[in-house]
């Protein structure tokens, strides 16, 4: 029987965990979710040594603090779930930075190994670590690896199973401030011990202590579930106080800047400075594309090339599927209608197979050379730069930089653009975000703007409709960020180093990206695609089409029928404008013979109406059913307004 | 646009006209950090991310109206929106030739 070890992956953003992940996990990566968060890990599982060894891969913060859901929720995972082992990635090219955070997991008195990480790059900068003094600075051992090589890897798994049978030297540094702190924290610490014993028993009491002092509201909010919380708290409370009152700082700027002092103080002592730094070509690239005025040029160009390829190879794909899948779908049916009955085969073919073709030929063409190019995008370091340039246009929408990136994206699809909202920091900037991205026209939208209006009414009449988009979602995002409670965060972000990405790297992380995408979506598309069709079965069809006969005539201006292809729409918003052509030639009509305004009127509902099906999974995957609903009624709302607006101000022009 | 003062600014001893925000350092421009004002979560964060009283920064470059800077902190080049930027105060250091 093989001993199970669960090891957990901590460190800052941008450190190399993924790649050490990669690197340990190979091919066995799976993506899962935290039950009801939507904070991703990874984790997958090796053998090593008669070891079965569970690797998780916690998301990459800077503090132990409660600033995100992300450092609370690695902070609950260490502090109660104990993995045998923690691994912390730290950067060699940034030793101060990254062993702030290493103090924190030490204050946790977590078992940590540390891994210094891209020694190569920091040898490029002319930095040498110490490694032997750093491993006695810190009393725990420290494996030097390069992890997009693989080099150090087997060491550090080594060490890990040396330290797990307890060989190896292994006397985690015990951190200690200055007195004004230091006997603050052991008071409070003292009386956490004599009134909480309950808590000591997950939680270090000094660590309980300190976040005290550092006015953590998380760990606060932990001890007023017990009786004697209050006092503590009270004391704790009193004790941060004096402490501001000496420094004339908030105590956790006193705390952290203390820490900071400490983790400078042995970054100096261990690093060597070999080579003064020379300007290298990465930094002539990081200076060129964040150029104030020549950044802007190539931000273009880049995103345009960026949007070509995509738009380009998603369409070829694209067709040529649907082109397979067309005939395959044929098929089934014709072999299917010989063994069963004719309901079932409707059921079948029109939900079951329709959907799955639907995903197959329409998401995943458009989904996978997005994915690629994303993390192109992700590992050169580009992201941040593109960021950066949007930081002050963003911000007239309440956002901040980084939501430039998901609002691009939402023009391919909106699929990954509301995953890609991840990168925002808060749960509110995060939705906000979403809530902008969906009303981009994505490239499914697009096929009908320019399908419908830009054929039969003029392409100055579709692009007026890209611009009246672009007017709604900044007016819109306006608004929303003036409702939503919460202060909006300004844009902190670290500029990462430029990288020359690997080509591994980007397939494993296309392969597990376009995995996820596949599980979630593609059951909910099926569902649905079901759930349409027998609606259209049981006769209901005709029943909502007369129900929605009063929205659709008399306030859009549309045929009544124009009720099924919007409904329909959900599944596949271009499937609204197919499906349009096919009622209307049941009825002896075609697209033509509808009127310009109705057209625009048309288009303009199924741009804005609701994202698709697709996208809402994504958004309830991201933000929860209720704030993806709130999304979707919010957008069906708007898009009848709208669309009743536009007819009748359409007709007054028109008439006048 | 501007920064406004808190009530607390006045309880802090202002060592002299010297101290500047961060956004009106040059490029290339060092400084020593002295405070950073706002909200508690803001100033937390600036901490964690290491820029805490009295560590050197510099200003790497800076994007045209008012747009968003980079520093470089202890050996991180951080991006820092314009309005986050405007709340930190530096007192500049003489040009030296280092890097």
């Amino acid at each position: 029987m093989a001993k199970q070890l669960r090891i957990a992956l901590a460190g800052n953003a941008n450190v190399g965990k993924s790649a050490i992940f990669n690197q340990l996990t190979g091919l066995n990566q799976i993506v899962g979710n935290w039950p009801g968060k939507t904070v991703e890990r990874a984790e997958g599982t090796l053998h090593f040594k008669g070891y079965t060894i569970r690797i998780i891969d916690l998301p990459g913060i800077y503090s132990l603090s409660t600033f995100s859901m992300e450092e609370i929720v690695s902070r609950d995972y260490i502090a109660i779930e104990k993995p045998d082992i923690i691994i912390n990635v730290i950067d060699a090219s940034a030793l101060e930075r990254n062993l702030y955070f290493t103090l924190q997991l030490l204050e946790l008195e977590a078992p940590i190994i540390v891994d210094l990480n891209q020694v190569d790059f920091a040898a490029k900068k002319g930095i040498k670590i110490d490694v032997e003094k750093l491993s006695s600075a810190l009393g725990v051992p420290i494996v030097p690896t390069v992890a997009i090589t693989g080099s150090g890897i087997s060491e550090l798994l080594s060490t890990v199973t040396a330290v797990i049978s307890g060989k190896g030297k292994f006397k985690p540094l015990k951190v200690r401030y200055g007195k004004e702190i230091e006997n603050r924290v052991q008071a409070i610490e003292e009386l956490i011990n004599a009134k909480l014993p309950q808590l000591c028993t997950v939680y270090p009491a000094r660590w309980i202590a300190m976040k005290l002092l550092e006015r953590d509201t998380d760990v606060a909010g932990k001890l007023k579930n017990y009786e004697n919380g209050k006092e503590v708290l009270d004391y704790a409370e009193k004790s941060a106080s004096e402490l501001e009152k000496i420094h004339g700082e908030t105590s956790p700027v006193i705390i952290a800047s203390e820490r900071y002092g400490f983790a400078a103080k042995i970054a100096k002592t261990v690093t060597i400075i070999e080579a003064p730094p020379k300007i290298s070509l990465e930094q002539k690239l990081d200076a060129l594309t964040t150029h104030k005025i020549l950044g802007y040029p190539i931000l273009a160009a880049v995103l345009a090339s960026m949007f070509t390829l995509i738009f380009l190879g998603g369409n070829f794909i694209s067709t040529g599927l649907d082109y397979v899948f067309g005939s395959f779908t044929t098929y089934a049916e014709s072999i299917l209608s010989l063994i069963l009955p004719e309901i079932a085969v409707s059921l079948i073919s029109n939900g079951i197979l329709s959907g799955i073709v639907a995903g197959i030929t329409v998401a995943l063409p458009y989904i996978v050379p997005f994915y690629i190019l994303l993390a192109l995008l992700e590992d050169s370091g580009y992201l941040p730069r593109a960021a950066f340039l949007m930081d002050n246009l963003m911000h007239k929408i309440g956002l901040h930089g980084k939501a430039f990136i998901p609002l691009i994206l939402g023009y391919g699809c909106s699929v990954p653009a509301c995953i890609g909202c991840r990168i925002m920091e808060t749960e509110r900037e995060r939705f906000l975000s979403a809530f902008v991205v969906v009303l981009i026209p994505c490239a499914a939208r697009t096929v009908i703007i320019l399908g419908l209006v830009g054929r039969f009414v003029g392409l100055h009449a579709a692009l007026a409709l890209y611009a009246f988009d672009l007017i709604l979602v900044f007016l819109l995002g306006r608004i929303a960020f003036k409702v939503l409670p919460g202060e909006p965060v300004g844009l902190i972000m670290e500029m990462p180093a430029y990288k020359k990405p690997s080509t591994r790297n980007i397939i494993l992380k296309t392969w597990s990206r376009t995995r996820d995408f596949v599980f979630i979506a593609f059951p909910i598309i099926i569902a649905g695609s079901i759930a349409i069709e027998a609606l259209s079965l049981s006769g209901l069809m005709n029943y909502m089409v007369e129900a929605a006969s009063p929205v659709m005539s008399g306030w859009l201006g549309l045929p009544p029928i124009a009720s099924i292809p919007l409904i329909f729409g959900i599944l596949r918003k271009e499937l609204a404008l197919i499906l349009l052509g096919d009622v209307l030639f049941q009825q002896g009509m075609g697209l033509q013979d509808l009127t310009a305004i109705q057209m625009v009127v048309f288009s303009l509902v199924a741009m804005i109406y609701i994202p698709c099906l697709a996208t809402i999974a994504a958004c309830i995957k991201e933000f929860g059913w209720k704030k993806a609903l709130a999304i979707a009624a919010i957008d069906i709302g708007l898009a009848l307004f709208l669309g009743g607006l536009a007819y009748r101000l359409l007709s007054l022009l028109i008439a006048s | 646009m501007r920064f406004r003062n808190r009530g607390n600014s006045e309880r802090r001893n202002q060592p002299n006209d010297e101290v500047i925000s961060l956004t009106n350092l040059c490029e290339g421009e060092r400084g020593v950090i002295i405070h950073a004002f706002g909200g508690f979560g803001l100033v937390r964060r600036l901490a964690e991310m290491g820029l805490t009283p009295g560590v050197e920064v510099k200003l790497l470059r800076k994007c045209a109206f008012h747009g968003p800077l980079q520093i470089e902190v202890r050996g991180v080049a951080l991006a820092l929106g314009y309005g986050v930027a405007s709340r930190v105060f530096v007192r500049p250091l003489k040009a030296e030739s280092n890097g």
